[in-house]
């Protein structure tokens, strides 16, 4: 009796490399040793010391930047790569898209590759039989069934290559990755059956840059660097703790990319934004008592974030939430309603939501506030990353991000003389920022 | 029901690894299904072509040793020479594209979870579909030579789906050896492309064993693995007795050590294929 889908303990893979030209010299080696367990030169490892457990039904997101792991500890999970040491357990039946159609043989038609397909991933031919139709149903190309694969475009390889590995009806099925490929209509076809799986109790294991779908559709997230576990568990916490650390080494990078003058798409000011869109923030505003937008304030201003909510699908539930993160990705400070007890009633009009702050105490610096509404389960209707972009400014440069109210006190022999802080100068960023905000706004 | 898998070297079990190939059986027989249609999908003889080429080359030989070249030692040696080099091409020509039954299909080895094994025994099943379709040319040869009198048929003939079954297991385990082998070390298929060369005269194809006048010559022949198959051939369909005591016994231990060192040789690499590849 084993509960847990998948068991990967102190899981290590090396790659080896092998030395240029050296092959002959390892055949005669081998032959003189009459060892064929051959030592090679050097290996680099791929995943270091991994472990960690996945219970049956569960959704598990591997996240991470290319080259740390990810695919690597996904072939170790399906078998096609032995680890160095540690091990892996699989319980039941697995399928891998690792690649789409990698079996297709492009000289034989799409009904003989699907047969073959369908037994290289452990089908019998009445099985196969049994679930043809719905495998070309799924595929939506029923039309070129049976025309030789290679006259296939290759997003028709692709729709019949996932539609055979999603009926194999596996116990765990692994994504590498594939679920970016295809037009939207197909990708939503295999979001939506991969849900399907998910609550039929499938285990899934994916391997995505995709963050949104590590959000929505995985109960768990490992996050990968340099071949080792960085943070395993809740998604939404993995992924931001991962965005953070690839936005700041962004940051801290030297910045070749933006001393070119046109890099607009590596602008760190430009929205990210996702979401299902039955409920839309159409707007996202922060404002000050009189109901100004502001992009630039001082610390201690009174200030609301302003929300207004469109009404496409009416929703029973829905969470609505807000994030002020610093410039360099540090969260600030994180709420939402249902964290704070605020049970939802059935929308169904538009509606304005505010959040009031009476004062917030800020350091001087540049923030960014994401807005959200979700379901309660974290799926995301509109999540809007870096939704607003405010300057605070200050004519005390002190440090950090939080400014606590305070004085200073001096008794005895302490005492301080008070000097205009006007006469320094204010960081050329902030004073541009403040110059830029008293012109004329743009509405979103 | 679970399956480990660990990072130690894995212990040979080769009644193990015996029972997955019977489990891939109808994965091989649709890869190889696949094979024969892919290979003749767009050709006009199609199928055909597998009858065309031993036809061919038996008018070619005919021709040739009739009128150019008559030979008095064997005679109708066509018929002789037939028989020797069916069953050493199915020989040589599984084994030489067993090298490539792996790297050929990288994809599936680095993306699927696919039995390897599969691959070379593809290959094998494939050039033994070959050759049995070569067959029926070879008895319509044996009774246009019968009925033009210069041999006389026997029944010996129907011994030769035995001797095929022992040679395919032979071919099958060296093929399986050289696949897996090929993949670590890719001048295998070029010492093996001149091994072939050389082995098609070191086996008494052309010629026959008790008339080489060399000594040595002769006990190289006998060492040759291939000898007591090609000689058992041409007992059955040629002469017209029963092979040799000695040769088939010889043949029974050649098919068991070769499938012996194909499952354990196989079974030693399988786990590097994947990244050797």
């Amino acid at each position: 009796m084993t509960d847990y889908a998948i068991a990967l303990t102190n899981v290590c893979k090396s790659y080896r490399l092998w030395g240029r030209g050296s092959q002959f010299a390892t055949l005669k080696s081998a032959l003189l040793k009459r060892d064929l367990a051959l030592t090679p030169e050097t290996s680099v490892e791929a995943v270091r010391d991994v472990s960690f457990a996945v219970d049956r039904g569960e959704a598990f997101g591997i996240i991470g930047r290319n080259g740390s792991g990810k695919s690597t500890l996904l072939k170790l999970i399906s078998g096609i790569l032995k680890p160095t040491s540690g091990s892996v357990r699989v319980n039941g039946r697995v399928a891998a898209l690792i690649e789409l159609g990698a079996g297709f043989h492009p000289e034989i038609t799409g009904r003989e590759n699907i047969y073959i397909n369908g037994i290289m991933l452990g089908l019998s031919r009445k099985e196969i039989d049994a679930r043809f139709d719905q495998i070309v149903a799924f595929s939506g190309i029923p039309e070129f069934i049976d025309q030789p694969v290679k006259t296939y475009s290759s997003g028709m390889y692709v729709r019949l290559g996932f539609a055979v590995a999603v009926h194999v009806d596996p116990d765990v099925l692994l994504i590498d990755e594939v679920l970016s490929v295809g037009d939207e209509e197909f990708s939503a076809k295999c979001v939506a059956k991969i849900q399907e799986m998910k609550y039929r109790g499938v285990t899934l294991i994916f391997v995505t840059h995709q963050l949104d779908q590590v959000r929505n559709l995985c109960d768990r997230a490992l996050w990968l660097d340099h071949g080792e576990p960085e943070t395993i568990g809740d998604p939404v916490r993995v992924v931001d703790a991962y965005l953070q650390a690839v936005s700041s080494t962004q940051t801290s990078a030297p910045r070749v990319a933006a001393a070119e003058p046109e890099a607009p798409r590596d602008d760190p000011n430009e929205e990210e934004r996702w979401g299902s869109g039955e409920l839309v923030l159409s707007r996202v505003a922060l404002v000050d008592n009189r109901d100004n937008e502001l992009v630039a304030l001082g610390p201690g201003t009174p200030v609301a974030i302003e929300m207004d909510v469109t009404v496409r699908v009416p929703q029973d539930e829905f969470v609505i939430g807000i994030g002020i993160y610093h410039a360099d990705g540090a969260c600030v400070y994180g709420t939402n309603t249902d964290l704070e007890g605020l049970m939802p009633e059935r929308i169904e009009t538009n509606g304005r939501v505010r959040f009031i702050m009476p004062a917030l105490d800020l350091v001087a610096g540049t923030y960014r506030i994401d807005a959200a509404i979700h379901t309660r389960n974290g799926r995301a209707f509109d999540y809007r990353r870096g939704a607003i972009h405010f300057v605070v400014g200050s004519r005390v440069h002190d440090v950090g991000v939080y400014r606590p109210k305070h004085q200073w006190k001096f008794e005895g022999g302490i005492a301080f003389n008070e000097i205009d802080l006007e006469q320094r100068n204010v960081p050329i960023e902030v004073a541009e920022a403040m110059r830029a905000a008293r012109k004329p706004k743009r509405t979103r | 029901m679970g399956n480990q898998r660990t990072g130690r070297a894995g212990t040979l079990r080769a009644v193990e690894e015996l029972r997955n190939l019977y489990r891939y059986r109808q994965l091989i027989a649709a890869l190889t299904a696949r094979d024969l249609k892919a290979r003749y999908r767009g050709s006009i003889l199609g199928f055909f072509w597998s009858l065309a080429n031993p036809l061919l080359l038996l008018t070619v030989y005919t021709v040739v040793f009739t009128f150019f070249f008559p030979s008095n030692v064997i005679h109708p040696y066509p018929l002789f020479l037939f028989a020797g080099i069916l069953p050493w091409t199915f020989f040589s020509a599984a084994v030489l594209e067993s090298t490539t039954a792996i790297s050929s299909n990288a994809g599936l080895i680095k993306k699927v979870m696919f039995p390897a094994e599969a691959l070379p025994l593809v290959t094998v099943a494939s050039h033994l579909v070959h050759f049995v379709l070569a067959m029926p040319i070879l008895l319509l040869a044996t009774v246009g030579f019968a009925l033009h009198g210069d041999i006389t048929m026997t029944a010996t003939i129907l011994l030769v789906p035995f001797l095929m079954i022992l040679q395919t297991l032979f071919v099958a385990g060296i093929a399986m050896t050289v696949a897996s082998m090929s993949v670590l070390f890719r001048d295998l298929r070029d010492i093996l492309t001149n091994l072939m060369q050389l082995g098609f005269f070191v086996t008494p194809i052309l010629y026959l064993i008790d008339k080489v006048a060399s000594r040595p010559f002769r006990a190289l022949l006998r060492l040759n693995p291939m000898t007591p198959f090609v000689v058992s051939y041409q007992d059955v369909l040629f002469f017209g007795h029963v092979p040799g005591i000695a040769d088939t016994l010889l043949m029974i231990a050649y098919a068991f050590v070769s499938v012996a060192m194909g499952v354990t040789v196989f079974g030693r690499l399988r786990d590097t294929l994947a990244e050797a590849i």
